[in-house]
């Protein structure tokens, strides 16, 4: 490779695809040599595919190195040539266990940019659809981890919620996962009844089922044993190494987005911020966790309060107009065809806006260049920062620990690839 | 906070303000504000300004974005700065800030910006042996060509050089 | 393929088509799939197999992990190019006779995507029997398209495939 000689890169031993791998004959403490394996990017456990090439003292972890990129999509590169409207929709896939916090994201950096605030009754609906996907996006994890450390009745348990939430999503949007609901100036279409008498059975009947799931793990002796004290983060660590999410409140640091830098109106919810001062995986189970059973209170508040109004600004330059205007006026008929073929632009500039997905930080920063294209779209991922810190997790642990440490930092590989 | 001599323009972007330095100085200036408590490096990126008519003038092709973050204040700032050349250098914090590692590899991967000092500066995204760095504007966007859309020549074909 | 081998010589009579039928019946009854699960789609791909949908009950009780013990390679999610050249190892690994489902818009024909970063469409580096379009596609839409599958195998009974 070229590359191979510019300045500042030290020569690690690098074989064929630029992998480093320890050299033969390094010694390990039982006097064997080390051993490199590969947990393939084809693998039941690693949540992706995602490939760790390991290098082993007899059954322990000495060394560790994600090789990722096997998922990228080049969504930011795709967001270049799409406009402004049609950029939703690729960041439904990116974390696509999250489709609402992407969108989300992306919807306050070009809110943001636009200057605008959609109504209190769009902010509503975005809360109920993200706290939604956070019980969602969990459910994954927890079924899969579940499944993963031999429990396979939590697959089936979390699954058959899931389910329920899909049918939701599909309530309201039309889609069971990408909704693409969530979009800059307001949101896809209001809730119908049909939905929100859906969502309140749903918060009255999700604390009873995540009772049935503690019940099956939380004080399970070979779930306990293979969770505690495994893949230890400490609270310090974890703020240098940039974690965000469960993997740095599972440490005990009480950062959540949504009360430290609240958006959407996440101020006038009253709940509290899931923390654990274990920092092992163990810890991790348990702010997940109590995370969903306060996903569920805020959905019962954001339900309760719900606030009437529109769902849109009333910008015809952003958001087409409805659809019984196209009959009446010439205007709504521009304003639609003018959006549909050519998008609408938005002034120069630059924005970053966060949310807290089930993960972690998921921001999006949007760079305009006054086109009804986007000159740059760039995705903070939660996921790829979080796995940065699995050495320093797996470091010393065995190989069988690597499936729950893997799992405890939930990354989801389209985040990490984009 | 970064010295004053240090700061070549500075302004707000949609609420966040920023600040503008040379490319040398980076690692001074963001060593300065990780002492000043900004400890969180949220992320890392580049935007690539080739054809891009919103100024008149742009002080480099290449526009490296870093924003930082204190955790206790919840300040935020983003420092800029304009690069050229090819393959345009600067300095690696990943010494200052840990999550800078992965960042500048993907930076280097898609526009192939060099990071001196960084310990293992190879693709991450892409195969080993991909030619071309993907996110510049140059790079076209590739894929399949759609038969009989208007759009197909802004897919396939590289836009226009300023 | 010894039963396939073992037709040839008995010839075309209604001793090879009896037996044709209960070969396919058996092997159309038990497709195991190889869990090859990338993207999105493979969230429903767990899904099928779920208590809610249950695709065990059409006899893909068992989704194995290594290819040497499977039948059926469901591609589900969006294959990038770094992907696809363990993707076509991991298919030449399955032993004959082996099926392949496309499942989802990403993997029959590159999807909502059409860049430089993803295989346009899985076809390109393996045969593929069923696609499936949607993103993601319904559970359903997965087991609509094993029971296609299941007709096609039934029909093929051991006549070899080309």
């Amino acid at each position: 490779m070229a590359d191979a000689t510019a300045e500042g890169m030290t020569d690690t031993g690098t074989i064929g695809q630029g992998v480093t791998v320890s050299r033969t004959g390094e010694q390990g403490a039982f006097g064997g040599e080390l051993l490199t394996i590969n947990f393939g990017p084809h693998h039941p456990s690693t949540h992706g595919v995602l490939r760790l090439i390991v290098d082993l003292d007899g059954e322990q972890v000495r060394r560790l190195k994600p090789v990722i990129g096997y998922l990228h999509t080049g969504i930011e590169k795709q967001a270049e040539a799409l406009r402004w409207q049609q950029v939703v929709v690729v960041t439904d896939r990116h974390d696509y266990l999250s489709p609402p916090f992407n969108n989300l994201s992306y919807a306050l950096a070009v809110e943001k940019l636009l200057g605008v605030d959609v109504p209190p009754r769009a902010d509503a609906l975005r809360v109920i659809m993200c706290e939604l996907t956070r019980i969602s996006s969990h459910l994954v994890w927890l079924g899969t981890s579940g499944i993963e450390l031999g429990a396979s009745t939590m697959l089936m348990y979390c699954f058959r919620e899931r389910d329920t939430i899909l049918d939701m999503n599909e309530e309201i949007s039309g889609f069971r996962m990408h909704t693409s609901f969530i979009r800059p100036g307001g949101v896809l279409a209001d809730a119908t009844p049909r939905f929100l008498d859906m969502l309140d059975r749903f918060c009255n009947a999700m604390p009873a089922n995540i009772d049935e799931y503690e019940a099956l793990l939380t004080m399970n002796p070979i779930f306990r044993s293979r969770t505690i004290g495994i893949g230890r983060l400490p609270a310090e660590d974890a703020k240098v190494l940039g974690a965000t999410g469960p993997m740095l409140r599972g440490s005990g640091v009480a950062w959540d987005l949504r009360k430290s830098m609240p958006y959407s109106g996440y101020e006038n919810y009253d709940f509290e911020i899931a923390t654990s001062d274990l920092s092992d995986c163990y810890g991790r189970y348990l702010v997940r966790i109590k995370e969903m059973r306060e996903s569920v209170k805020i959905l019962r508040q954001a339900l309760d309060r719900l606030p009437d109004g529109p769902v849109n600004i009333d910008d015809r330059k952003v958001l087409p107009p409805p659809r019984e205007e196209l009959e009446t006026s010439m205007e709504a008929v521009i304003h639609h065809f003018k959006l549909f073929t050519e998008g609408y632009t938005v002034p120069v500039g630059d924005a970053y806006a966060a949310v807290e997905s089930g993960r972690g930080e998921n921001g999006c920063y949007v760079v305009s260049d006054g086109t009804h294209k986007p000159r740059r779209v760039k995705f903070r991922a939660a996921s790829f920062v979080n796995l940065q810190p699995l050495e320093r997790m797996a470091l010393n642990h065995m190989v069988a620990d690597m499936v729950a440490i893997i799992g405890t930092a939930d990354t989801v590989l389209g985040d990490v690839d984009r | 906070m970064i010295a004053d001599s240090l700061i070549v323009e500075k302004g707000v972007s949609a609420g966040d303000a920023w600040v503008s330095v040379a490319p040398d100085s980076i690692h001074t200036a963001l060593s300065g504000l990780r002492d000043d408590g900004f400890r969180l490096l949220v992320f890392l990126t580049c935007v690539d300004h080739l054809a891009d008519s919103s100024k008149p003038t742009w002080p480099g092709r290449y526009e490296l974005v870093y924003q930082l973050r204190n955790m206790e204040t919840r300040e935020q700032i983003r420092v800029r700065t304009f690069l050229d050349g090819d393959p345009p250098r600067i300095d690696s914090v990943h010494d200052l800030f840990p999550p800078a590692n992965w960042d500048e590899r993907e930076t280097y991967d898609m526009f192939g910006v060099v990071f001196t000092n960084h310990p293992d500066l190879t693709r991450i995204l892409m195969p080993d042996d991909w030619v071309g760095h993907p996110l510049r504007r140059d790079y076209p966007v590739g894929g399949e060509v759609v038969e009989f859309s208007e759009e197909h020549e802004v897919w396939q074909t590289p836009p226009p050089r300023a | 393929m010894g039963v396939e081998a073992l037709a040839e010589s008995l010839g075309q009579n209604v001793l090879t088509t009896t037996l044709g039928k209960l070969i396919g019946w058996g092997r159309g009854n038990s497709v195991w799939p190889l869990q090859f699960g990338l993207a999105c789609c493979a969230i429903e791909m767990i899904h099928t197999a779920t208590a809610g949908v249950d695709i065990a009950r059409f006899g893909s009780e068992a989704m194995r992990a290594s290819p040497r013990q499977a039948d059926m390679m469901i591609v589900s999610g969006r294959v990038s190019q770094k992907m696809a050249p363990i993707l076509r190892t991991i298919y030449d690994q399955m032993p004959e006779p082996k099926w392949v489902i496309s499942m989802g818009a990403c993997a029959s024909t590159g999807g909502v995507f059409n860049n430089y970063a993803l295989l346009q469409g899985v076809d390109k580096i393996v045969p593929v029997d069923v696609y499936i379009p949607g993103c993601p596609p319904r559970p359903e839409d997965l087991l609509n398209a094993l029971m296609i599958l299941q007709e096609r195998i039934k029909a093929q009974g051991i006549t070899p495939r080309q």
